[in-house]
């Protein structure tokens, strides 16, 4: 038997409980997605059912305001990316190639925003809001999620850029191009991995944000997916299970593409010198 | 849709300084809506839309928070300072919202037509040192539900007492895989589980002397009950994995012959579980016949700078077309008069089963701090389900922990 | 180093500073002021009364029983996720059939926010109607079904269990990297002093990823000491407060309850020992790592 086959049933074998148990629930949310309402509640609980509904997923597009939501659940988790981002690069070349004053203090800064949760502090966030006149506005979201999210991305960026060397940059200023420019043009480009990994992240963040999204976000028309399928179970008389599920699984299924299609990416970003 | 979104954000930043001019012509009435199924946001969009067309002036700005969270959303928004001008509220924190000061009482707005329209039994809860600070706007009363086939095949009679529930719960439970009453242990109104019974023994949640009933030998008498059925295996076994929820489904399955539940379960077993043959039942009697009575409020904000808009609103949305529609909808008892002598809910003979309580339906104590008691009575509940201790002295603790909140 | 005004690395690092200042840093300080004062129902202040919240937070014996059990949640699910990620990365590492789909599958718990895997879990862990059960006993591994949130050390393995298993895709991802970028000829090397496979791993990829390890340790910590929802979704953190740890104690604290004075003490008491570990697992970990980044502490 070649030794590459071997090897690959002796990894399927040990990976296989961990796969079992994380499809698990996916395949729950599934099976409950496609059935009739009516056979929610049968015993002995079971997993096939009578028809393949798809009509759950149209009217639960209707009813929940799907469209919506995803359309605002994109909005955050984009713009706050690109923000986080905007913000991040030049404060990560800065840690990774500059010496400045109060450098370590500011990392320390760094690593303590970390440590606050935003549900610790989601009732100075909001009279924050309020004092802005942002309630009820998505762009509240998109500044917090940023906010939250940049120690993490400045973090992974500076480690990314000192792997970088710097006699490509400094080949271009005696070339005469200007610090701007040798920035932009030589050093961005090679940084496109790493930025793919951190955006990845930033944005996973804000798509399954909760806490936050429910405080700030005061009109349905402006719910963001998790806090719309939320809503669907939380203190409801009457929850349409197969809706929830249904809801579940269009929201899943985006992200999870989006992994499959970049994870090349993700993981040579991480490869790079990431985390030192 | 999303074009119109588009421009919102667009406009929201470049028209700020000409928008505050045009808001000035329209008063805005925030309204927080909690939300009972998927009809409720749209009943009210329906609601306020017809408002507005009478009242071009005023534009009524609907909020539709899920039920779980709305206390913490309207504790942020009044910590934030920017509460709405009306909201539903659970009656049972209205008592906190009151002192401190933060609803608006509602005798001078209230004209004796408009107050003679409410059902008496409704409106008292709302009555906090003899002032009227917030509207009944949703009501239900409890009942016992039970599973007619199941009390078929076991040869038992539903029952009108404690004693017959036991007996009849022994037939039922020798059945194959069949439980004969749920039992709730987890999460929201696993006390009202046990009100049923601590009411119907005689007992109270609270003293006349204001100091927690859950003591008395008539509580500790129910408690002792629940516990002996769920030993001799006449309920379902871990009521501690059971959330209201999880206890409806149950009887949905046709696995149980009888629980204790509210109205708004018979449209989804109707949807859920079409062949079940149930029957609504009183709850079963020892030393008193008691219900539990449940109603949600409809609050004024003592902050609110548009209380004439708003209240003008509140009449509009009582009329009876609304009402009536709203408490089908949802699968209330109806909290008006004209709507509650409506035939529909004299030939309906579910609704009619839940509705019969009501002349001695017992509701939640208005008192300060009532989430937190709860909370002390459920985890006294799930200590003596679990076994970690017995009914006399967790209910002794819980009432001490409930005085000493109190204060008494 | 080119020798440069120490103005521009600060332009650089302003932007994003003053937000983070800004969003972080005035809900720190309205914490701090919340947590000194008396507060209404509603969080309203009502006047400084020193340390009083704190006071209480300390004689209150469900703080005590739940920071003891953050404790007891945050290592099992951190050591817990570092052992079983550790491995996965290095097969994920290693060249095989199927390893993109595995890949994907081991990244998908990730894709779905924390708050629905509770939900879905809740529902499929459910001991009548829930399909874990049902498809145990289908296949025979057991004959009666298990309610596995009935009781508090059962219901709190469980969690923790999820836990773990939400936590694995993130780790596994830095494991991933770290694994990548170890150099190959120290393993060629080694292979020819006749190494096992175990002496590699032991000696070469350990000493290596220790750098990464200990970055998944010191998130890790963070986000799961900080972790609502698997719990509050799953038991709110019942039965008999049996699975309460500190951030769910918090919430209801907070919004159910409305004592947000005491709330707001434990979310800086919560802060501190955050920074009491970092502290001392910086120092005395990642110290003799002689962290060889670039940019030094002044």
């Amino acid at each position: 038997m070649p030794s590459k086959l071997k090897k690959s049933l002796i990894y399927w074998a040990f990976l296989s409980p961990l796969v079992v148990v994380i499809l698990f629930p996916f395949a729950v949310m599934l099976v409950t997605a496609v059935r009739p309402r009516d056979e929610l509640f049968v015993y002995p609980p079971r997993w096939g059912f009578s028809e393949f509904r798809w009509d759950n997923f149209a009217e639960m597009w209707v009813k929940t305001n799907f469209g919506e939501a995803l359309f605002n659940s994109l909005y955050v988790s984009v713009l706050s990316t690109v923000l986080a981002l905007v913000l991040s690069i030049p404060a990560a070349y800065a840690l990774s190639r500059y010496p400045f004053p109060g450098k370590g203090a500011y990392r320390t800064f760094l690593l303590m925003t970390q440590m606050m949760s935003p549900i610790v502090l989601v009732l100075g966030l909001f009279r924050l809001m309020v004092a802005l006149g942002m309630v009820g506005n998505l762009n509240s979201l998109v500044l917090t999620y940023a906010a939250f999210n940049m120690a993490f991305t400045i973090w992974m960026l500076q480690s990314y850029f000192s792997t970088i060397p710097r006699d490509l940059e400094e080949a271009a200023w005696i070339d005469g191009a200007s610090h701007l420019n040798s920035l932009i043009r030589i050093f961005l480009p090679l940084a496109v991995p790493a930025m793919a990994v951190t955006a990845i992240f930033s944005f996973i963040n804000g798509w399954n944000e909760f806490v936050l999204a429910l405080t700030m976000i005061r009109s349905s028309d402006d719910f963001t997916l998790p806090v719309q399928i939320y809503s669907q179970v939380a203190g409801r008389y009457q929850v349409e299970w197969h809706h929830v599920m249904a809801g579940t699984v269009l929201a899943t299924v985006p992200v999870a593409i989006v992994f499959s299609w970049l994870q090349k990416y993700l993981i040579r970003g991480m490869a790079l010198g990431a985390v030192k | 849709m999303y074009l119109r979104k588009f421009r919102k954000f667009a406009c929201s930043a470049l028209a700020l300084g000409i928008m505050t001019g045009v808001a000035n012509a329209q008063t805005t009435v925030d309204f927080t809506v909690a939300e009972y199924s998927s009809k409720t946001g749209p009943f009210f969009d329906e609601v306020a839309a017809a408002f507005e067309k009478e009242n071009p002036d005023i534009d009524i700005n609907i909020e539709v928070v899920p039920w779980d969270t709305l206390l913490q959303r309207l504790t942020t928004d009044i910590a934030g300072g920017v509460a709405p001008d009306i909201s539903i509220i659970g009656t049972r924190w209205l008592l906190d919202f009151a002192q401190q000061g933060i609803a608006e009482p509602l005798d001078s707005y209230l004209t004796p037509e408009f107050k003679s329209t409410f059902i008496d039994t409704f409106m008292q809860p709302s009555v906090i040192d003899g002032q009227i600070m917030g509207l009944p706007v949703a009501a239900s009363a409890r009942a016992m539900l039970v599973n007619m086939d199941l009390f078929e095949k076991a040869g038992a009679t539903p029952p009108t007492t404690w004693e017959e529930l036991y007996e009849a719960a022994k037939k039922i439970s020798a059945l194959p895989e069949i439980y004969a009453l749920g039992l709730q242990g987890k999460e929201i109104e696993t006390d009202a589980y046990f009100y049923y019974a601590l009411w119907t023994f005689g007992g109270n949640i609270l003293n006349e002397d204001g100091t927690s009933g859950l003591d008395s030998p008539e509580a500790i008498e129910a408690a002792r009950f629940y516990k002996k059925m769920l030993d001799e295996g006449l309920t379902q076994p871990s009521p501690t994995n059971y959330s209201r929820e999880n206890v409806f489904n149950l009887f949905k399955q046709g696995r149980v012959g009888m629980i204790f539940t509210f109205p708004m379960l018979i449209p989804q077993i109707k949807a859920e579980a079409p062949d079940l043959d149930y029957k609504v039942m009183p709850f079963p009697e020892k030393v008193t016949k008691a219900t539990y009575g449940v109603t949600d409020t409809l609050m004024m904000f003592a902050d609110s700078d548009v209380k004439a808009e708003a209240w003008k609103f509140i009449e509009f949305a009582y009329k009876d077309e609304w009402r009536s529609k709203f408490d089908r909808g949802e699968g209330f008892l109806p909290v008006t008069k004209n709507v509650a002598a409506e035939d529909y809910y004299k030939t309906n003979e579910d609704i009619a089963g839940f509705a019969a309580g009501l002349p001695y339906a017992k509701f939640a104590p208005t008192i300060a701090n009532w989430e937190e008691i709860a909370d002390v009575t459920v985890r006294a509940l799930q200590r003596i389900y679990l076994e970690q201790e017995t009914p006399e002295a967790a209910l002794t603790a819980a009432a001490a922990e409930i005085n000493e909140i109190r204060g008494k | 180093m080119k020798s440069l005004n120490g103005f521009k690395p600060l332009a650089m690092i302003l932007p994003g500073l003053l937000l983070a200042m800004f969003i972080i840093g005035y809900p720190v300080l309205d914490l701090a002021n919340t947590s000194l004062q008396e507060v209404s129902r509603f969080g309203q202040l009502r006047g400084f009364t020193g340390f009083d919240n704190f006071a209480e937070v300390f004689s209150d014996p469900l703080f005590w029983g739940s920071l003891k059990r953050t404790a007891i949640w945050t290592v099992t699910v951190v050591l817990g996720t570092l052992v079983i990620s550790l491995p996965i990365a290095i097969i994920l590492n290693d060249d095989f059939y199927g390893r993109g789909v595995a890949r994907v599958i081991i990244m998908l718990p990730w894709a779905i926010s924390l708050t629905m895997t509770a939900v879905v879990w809740r529902w499929a862990l459910n001991g009548r109607a829930g399909l874990l059960n049902a498809t145990l006993m289908d296949m025979g591994i057991m004959t009666e079904p298990i309610e596995w949130l009935a009781e508090a050390q059962l219901a709190f393995t469980v969690e923790m269990m999820i836990g773990i298993l939400v936590s694995i895709p993130f780790t596994t991802t830095i494991f991933l990297g770290g694994l990548s970028s170890l150099p190959q000829d120290s393993y060629e090397a080694s292979m020819v002093d006749g190494a096992t496979r175990w002496d590699q791993f032991r000696y070469i990829t350990l000493p290596l990823m220790k750098p990464f390890i200990n970055i998944a340790i010191v998130l890790n910590v963070i986000y799961v000491f900080n972790s609502l929802p698997i719990i509050w979704v799953m038991t709110e953190g019942g039965p008999a407060n049996g699975t309460d740890i500190l951030v769910t104690y918090l919430y209801k604290l907070a919004f159910r309850f409305g004592q947000l004075g005491k709330a707001s003490a434990i979310s800086l008491i919560m802060f501190g020992v955050l920074l009491l570990f970092t502290v001392i697992y910086v120092v005395l970990v990642m110290r003799d790592e002689k962290d060889t980044a670039a940019g030094e502490d002044e």
